[in-house]
């Protein structure tokens, strides 16, 4: 599960990804300004992993999850995706290479055209790639229909009578259609109450043994997420604060806002339910105009003065852990992934600067 | 979840998609007043277009001989005139029928042109950002102009040349189709482009796009399907205001030649003897409230046909 285990392919790279979106003020519309949705993340994705992406409400998940299949035209970066940096494909090129990638959506009602029916909706990828025949077309519908548990005499049907778990099942039939690679899945369950949640989740992973898919899955669910990936990246105002495997993560969070993050996770045993929560104070900076230094040192319950000169860097500190903070720093007594968490923070204390 | 059925029963209860049309068909047919107004319209297309051929008298007959002719005048409905006649003696069933010809084919064919036009302006401008600063200026420009005298200036203009290529009434037709059509589409262009602009920020659209559909497919597949009823009750609204400017255009004098019967402009000629003679506002005022109200109704009737969230209700 680790990512320090013999070399894997990786499927994914993004490397200094940011996407700003310009501010226009004033009579003429001058650019006065950037909302920084993503700034500067970059992290690999190794093939038939799922790599979790969680933090709060606006922290730039979806944005980051849509700018790596290219939805959104990138600040600057690259996202190479089987090889191919699709950050600088043409208008065709990346046309061409849309099968290897696909998306599913937060919201299933939203994301389905009323005016289609079910089949015309898993049918549209192959229209737009494909050159079956009619009958062969039909043929490969209800076989997505029936590897994502659709009764096939639903294909004439629209989506305003389906469930909500149901849309979700079209949703990933869509996606699954031209036999991709790799599935950003942005909050696929946020939409859905819990019971249909599982059904789902479920349903990703079978679906991901099956095909030999790679997810990037967005979640604000933390819960969810530590029961699906095998890696999770921890967002903060658009930057990664902690990318960790999920055991290591979990159990020990390294970055501050992590710590408060997974702090704040409901447990269900009452007997262990004593667990000290993290509570920041303050609001989330507007991501148009971030702190300088670190962009956690407005919250941060640790903050010292460095924290708000210079912005650090998402630094490897154990294997397979990177964290971006000055108090975690690079260390040689990791032996196991969750070493010692009391003398760590003894030497990350000492370690300042 | 109950559906998922082992194979075998998937199988022996299945049914191969149909088409959508039908669905179409049998939504619209359940909605009655659109099918009052598809019979109604019927009507009236089978009375303008085949009533020449059983009312066989000459629209623009008037008795050469003077004593008949002022006798014929203003007549009351009798059998043989069943409408009357107006103050020149001509039958006013005739006119009417010959009026409504020209006015049904006016009004469809300003309405589709302008409609058409505004679709065209609204998609372009609400989907494509660089479009649409030049586009809606252009709109704006349009509808700032003062539409009148831009009518007679064109028909001032146009008029004689069309003549000239395509004779005198088709060049007249032709004239005022495209004059009310270029003059009539900024409304619909404006609401398109609102619709679209809130469309294009649908999930369903991202989807398409994460899918690779291109933009030309992007608009038919799923941006003209959804703003197809703000589209759909402009048009009808098209209709009703273009036989409206065609009477207008008519009565001003340059439209169709004043002896050339129209149902504006039978109005017109009507309004003078409105306290004498009622009935002849009456009967083309209610064709053209007919005509416009059953074309509301299609259209109502229409809209709810096409979207499948009323329909099978």
């Amino acid at each position: 599960m680790l990512d320090a285990s013999p070399p894997r392919k990786k499927l994914v790279e993004v490397k200094n990804l940011k996407m700003y979106f310009p501010i226009h003020t004033g009579l003429l519309r001058r650019h006065t300004g950037d909302v920084k949705a993503v700034d500067d993340i970059s992290f690999d994705i190794y093939e038939g992993e799922t790599l979790g992406l969680v933090g709060e409400s606006g922290c730039g998940k979806s944005t980051a999850g849509r700018a790596l299949i290219r939805l959104y035209e990138l600040t600057s970066g690259s996202v190479t995706i089987d090889g191919v940096d699709i950050a600088t494909l043409s208008a065709e090129q990346l046309r061409l290479k849309r099968p290897t990638m696909q998306m599913v959506f937060q919201d299933p009602q939203a994301s389905l055209n009323p005016r289609m029916t079910v089949s015309a909706i898993i049918g549209e990828p192959l229209d737009e790639h494909t050159t079956l025949t009619k009958a062969e077309k039909l043929a490969r519908i209800y076989e997505l229909m029936d590897a994502v548990g659709l009764n096939r005499n639903f294909a004439n049907r629209y989506p305003h009578a389906f469930s909500g778990g149901q849309r979700q099942r079209i949703g990933i039939a869509r996606a699954l259609a031209l036999n991709p690679k790799f599935i950003v899945c942005d909050e696929p369950i946020a939409a859905l109450d819990v019971s249909i949640q599982a059904q789902v989740v479920n349903l990703l992973e079978d679906l991901q043994e099956k095909f030999g898919l790679t997810y990037l899955f967005i979640s604000h669910d933390l819960s969810m997420v530590r029961h699906i990936a095998d890696r999770v990246a921890v967002m903060y105002l658009g930057q990664i604060m902690e990318l960790s495997a999920r055991d290591a993560l979990y159990a020990d969070p390294l970055h501050p806002y992590a710590k408060a993050l997974l702090s704040a996770v409901p447990e269900p045993d009452p007997a262990k339910a004593a667990r000290a929560r993290i509570i920041l104070q303050g609001d989330v900076p507007s991501p148009a105009n971030p702190p300088k230094g670190c962009n956690f040192c407005t919250r941060c319950p640790q903050v010292i003065p460095v924290c708000r000169e210079v912005q650090p860097a998402l630094t490897e500190v154990a294997p397979g852990r990177f964290v971006a903070c000055h108090l975690v720093q690079p260390t040689a007594l990791t032996a196991g992934p969750t070493g010692g968490t009391e003398a760590k923070e003894h030497n990350q204390q000492g370690a300042t600067r | 979840m109950t559906d998922t059925l082992p194979a075998a029963a998937v199988e022996a209860a299945f049914k191969p998609p149909r088409s959508q049309w039908r669905d179409v068909w049998d939504q619209f047919r359940t909605h009655k007043g659109a099918m009052v107004g598809a019979v109604v319209l019927a009507l009236l297309i089978f009375f303008v277009l085949f009533g020449a051929f059983i009312w066989r008298i000459d629209p623009a007959f008037i008795e050469p001989d003077a004593v008949k002719m002022i006798r014929s005048r203003n007549q009351p409905p009798s059998w043989a005139h069943p409408l009357g006649t107006d103050q020149l003696g001509r039958d006013m069933l005739a006119r009417m029928i010959a009026g409504g010809r020209v006015s049904l084919a006016v009004g469809l064919t300003a309405m589709l042109i302008a409609i058409l036009l505004g679709t065209t302006v609204g998609v372009l401008a609400g989907y494509f950002r660089r479009l649409d600063g030049p586009l809606m200026r252009m709109t704006d420009l349009f509808l700032a102009l003062p539409l009148l005298p831009l009518l007679l200036v064109m028909v001032l203009l146009f008029r004689d040349k069309l003549a000239g290529v395509f004779g005198p009434e088709l060049g007249t037709f032709l004239l005022i189709v495209f004059a009310i059509g270029v003059t009539s589409w900024m409304q619909s262009a404006r609401i398109v482009r609102g619709e679209v602009l809130a469309l294009k920020e649908r999930e369903f659209v991202l989807a398409a796009r994460s899918i690779g559909t291109p933009s030309r497919r992007m608009i038919l597949r799923h941006i003209l399907p959804n703003v197809m009823s703000p589209i759909m009750v402009a048009a009808t609204l098209g209709i009703a205001s273009a036989i409206i400017t065609e009477s207008a255009l008519s009565f001003l004098g340059l439209g169709f030649p004043p002896d050339f019967p129209t149902w504006g402009r039978l109005l017109f000629d009507g309004v003078d003897y409105l306290q004498q003679y009622p009935e002849r506002v009456i009967w083309p005022g209610l064709a053209i409230s007919l005509t416009v109200l059953s074309v509301n109704y299609i259209g109502d009737g229409l809209r709810d046909a096409l979207d499948p969230r009323i329909r099978g209700r």
